[in-house]
């Protein structure tokens, strides 16, 4: 439960990162996306349109200068004819259904009716009337073009079979008026050619935008990869390090377990089997001088029963190194006034110490690390600081229990650096595995040790039973 | 009285030891072993009924040990005159132990004829404290404030916590004049003269948050 809360939290850790890293890249790449294309959309939109204007307009002169030759052409009669003058028009329509030109060219006539005169490439049109015509759009074809031509000259666009083929496109057709004449004279050019450069412009600069988008993504996607990449290596490092920094610890462990197993299993060997030993001899003694009836038997029992009590005291002594009984027994203010006091006897220094008038209101895991905390202080207080006077403060406050370790010695060598010493280490572990701080302040005038736990490690009040330990 | 001898009660979770210090005080005759218990919570239930004029406690004892016995054992039968019984030669239990309210400490390790000692000394109203051992030359409390017993504690925190005398009585199963007297005893210990200040001493000391979580 543990474990994988803290897995989860890691891994969303390394995530947000990830997100920090890639999402505003993610966000500035598409913004950058949306405005180039839209700025290239328009340009090439602008550009299209002008091109379509500029192929227009050449087709528009194109046909102007065809009315115009036709104009030539014809002027001298039409000039010089009469309204009615038949021969004339019949001249006139000759020489305009002549005049073809290219694949598609030509020239038609309609009257102001609608009458077809002239039309050399669709000659079925001819001597009809084609009034109200409109092509397969709808758009008005020939009313349109009287129109136009009653207004004087005009262009006019709509869909037309073309000759050649018989497919309808789009054609222009521009138109004159000869006014005396009611006709209509005009000539067209079929602009499919202009739709076809139009559409492939476009269809070329949409290909264009495409590309960019494509280009801009593949960017984008690399770059997050690249993020990715460096954040999965780096949480790599970590882990490794992490990965590192256990085993050390782990092997450590291992080393001081080890290393107090064989202290204490010397200790029992050296001390405690040997004075049992002795015991059993004495008794033995005993035993064998009672058999003897010698009187000295009372004295070799005395001999075992000293011998016992002997034994004893060291287990006692023993028990103590190991864990003193006190911490659990009274808790931790009385095991520090025990401690201070051995050291003041063993050391000569001057130690005061003050508590509260509480007991044994913290768990045991933080009695046992701020008691080897003040254990370790004194040591370091005894081996370099030159102190001759100590003061040890433990009291309760409202965020948890301090202890407060303070001398008069010379301070720390290098207080702040890091890696400050294997028992400063070791202190700061204790608290950091309680939640708590560590907080170190030297001077020239001396040292300040000051361990703090958190609330939880009170303990809750054992209230209504009467078990109190 | 037709039987002048003192009635003893040993409370010891060794049988090795419980029944070795039965055994030699049994050879005394001037004393009487009413029983031997194993823990201290069987000591608490069952001194009225064995009437001791001493009881022998051992202070390391599972469930209630010795210091918090002694007080709850006085609470039901406060004639009865406690020697602790332990191995630790530590000051700090000494001096522990006599403010618990018992009457002599001696050590495991000593010859069996200090016990029957202790157990006169006692009698005649005196304390008795192990000879030998340093920590028994002078026994005192440890620095700043004399400490709160287990049950002044446990009694604190009860009245922090805003409850009233009769209702810690209740829920201690003791009378509201021992709960008054354990009161006035925090009172003059801390230092502090009403309640209020007795509940603003446990907030600002960290003693009441330990009761939540």
């Amino acid at each position: 439960m543990g474990d994988g809360g803290t897995a989860l939290r890691r891994l969303s850790y390394g995530q947000k990162v990830f997100l920090l890293a890639s999402l505003p890249l993610i966000v500035a790449m598409a913004v950058l996306a949306i405005l180039v294309t839209q700025e290239a959309r328009e340009v090439s939109e602008r550009e299209i349109a002008g091109l379509e204007e500029q192929l227009l307009s050449a087709k528009r002169a194109e046909l102007r200068n065809y009315l115009h030759i036709a104009r030539t052409a014809f002027g001298p009669i039409y000039n010089n004819a009469l309204p009615d003058d038949a021969r004339a028009k019949t001249r006139v329509a000759q020489i305009l259904a002549a005049m073809t030109y290219g694949t598609e060219g030509f020239f038609f006539v309609y009257d102001y009716d609608g009458r077809n005169i002239v039309s050399p490439r669709q000659t079925w049109l001819i001597e009809k009337n084609w009034a109200g015509l409109r092509d397969s759009e709808g758009t008005p074809v020939v009313d349109r073009l009287i129109q136009l031509a009653r207004q004087g000259a005009g262009y006019h666009e709509y869909v037309w079979p073309k000759p050649s083929t018989g497919r309808e496109a789009r054609i222009m057709a521009a138109v004159i008026g000869l006014q005396d004449w009611r006709w209509v004279v005009g000539t067209g050019v079929f602009v499919d050619d202009v739709l076809a450069s139009v559409a492939a412009a476009r269809a070329e600069s949409e290909a264009r935008v495409t590309r960019t988008f494509l280009y801009i993504g593949l960017v984008t996607a690399a770059s997050v990869l690249l993020v990715f990449a460096s954040g999965m290596v780096l949480n790599l490092h970590e882990r490794r390090l992490a990965d590192a920094k256990l085993k050390a610890l782990t092997q450590r462990i291992f080393e001081t377990q080890e290393e107090e197993r064989g202290r204490v299993a010397r200790e029992l060997h050296d001390s405690i089997s040997q004075l049992l030993v002795g015991v059993r001899y004495t008794l033995e003694l005993a035993r064998r001088r009672f058999g003897g009836g010698d009187a000295r038997a009372g004295d070799s029992l005395n001999e075992g029963i000293d011998a016992l009590s002997g034994a004893m005291r060291e287990v006692r002594r023993i028990s103590h190194d190991l864990r003193p009984g006190v911490l659990d027994d009274l808790g931790l203010g009385p095991a520090l006034q025990s401690l201070s006091e051995e050291f003041a006897r063993r050391t000569g220094v001057e130690v005061a110490f003050e508590t509260v008038p509480f007991r044994n209101r913290l768990d045991g895991e933080a009695k046992i690390a701020l008691y080897r905390i003040a254990q370790e202080a004194l040591t370091n207080i005894e081996r370099h600081s030159g102190a001759t006077r100590v003061q040890m403060l433990v009291r309760g406050t409202k965020s948890g229990a301090v202890l407060r370790i303070q001398d008069n010695g010379r301070g720390l060598p290098d207080a702040g650096r890091s890696g400050s010493g294997l028992g400063l280490r070791n202190m700061a572990e204790r608290v950091e595995r309680l939640d708590g701080t560590l907080r170190i302040l030297s001077s020239a005038g001396g040292t300040v040790i000051e361990a703090q736990v958190p609330l939880t490690h009170m303990l809750p009040p054992t209230g209504r039973r009467e078990g109190v330990a | 009285m037709t039987d002048e001898r003192v009635r003893v009660v040993i409370v010891d979770d060794h049988p090795m030891v419980a029944q070795g210090i039965r055994a030699i005080l049994e050879t005394y005759p001037d004393l009487e072993v009413a029983g031997t218990l194993s823990n201290g919570r069987e000591a608490i239930d069952r001194v009225v009924e064995l009437d001791p004029d001493v009881m022998l406690l051992d202070l390391n004892m599972p469930q209630v040990n010795g210091l918090a016995a002694t007080e709850l054992i006085l609470e039901r039968r406060p004639d009865t005159r406690i020697l602790i019984l332990s191995m630790h030669d530590s000051p700090e239990y000494v001096s522990t132990a006599l403010r618990h309210g018992a009457m002599g400490y001696v050590l495991k390790d000593v010859p069996t004829e200090e016990v029957k000692t202790a157990i006169d000394t006692v009698m005649r109203g005196e304390r008795y404290l192990c000879t030998g051992a340093s920590a028994c030359i002078a026994p005192r409390a440890p620095g700043g404030r004399e400490p709160l017993t287990s049950r002044e504690q446990t009694i604190l925190l009860e009245l922090a916590q805003g409850r009233s005398n009769k209702e810690v009585a209740l829920a201690l199963d003791i009378s509201v004049r021992t709960v008054e007297t354990h009161r006035k005893n925090i009172k003059r210990k801390l230092g502090i003269a009403s309640t209020a200040g007795l509940t603003r001493y446990a907030l600002e000391h960290g003693v009441l948050q330990g009761t939540g979580r």
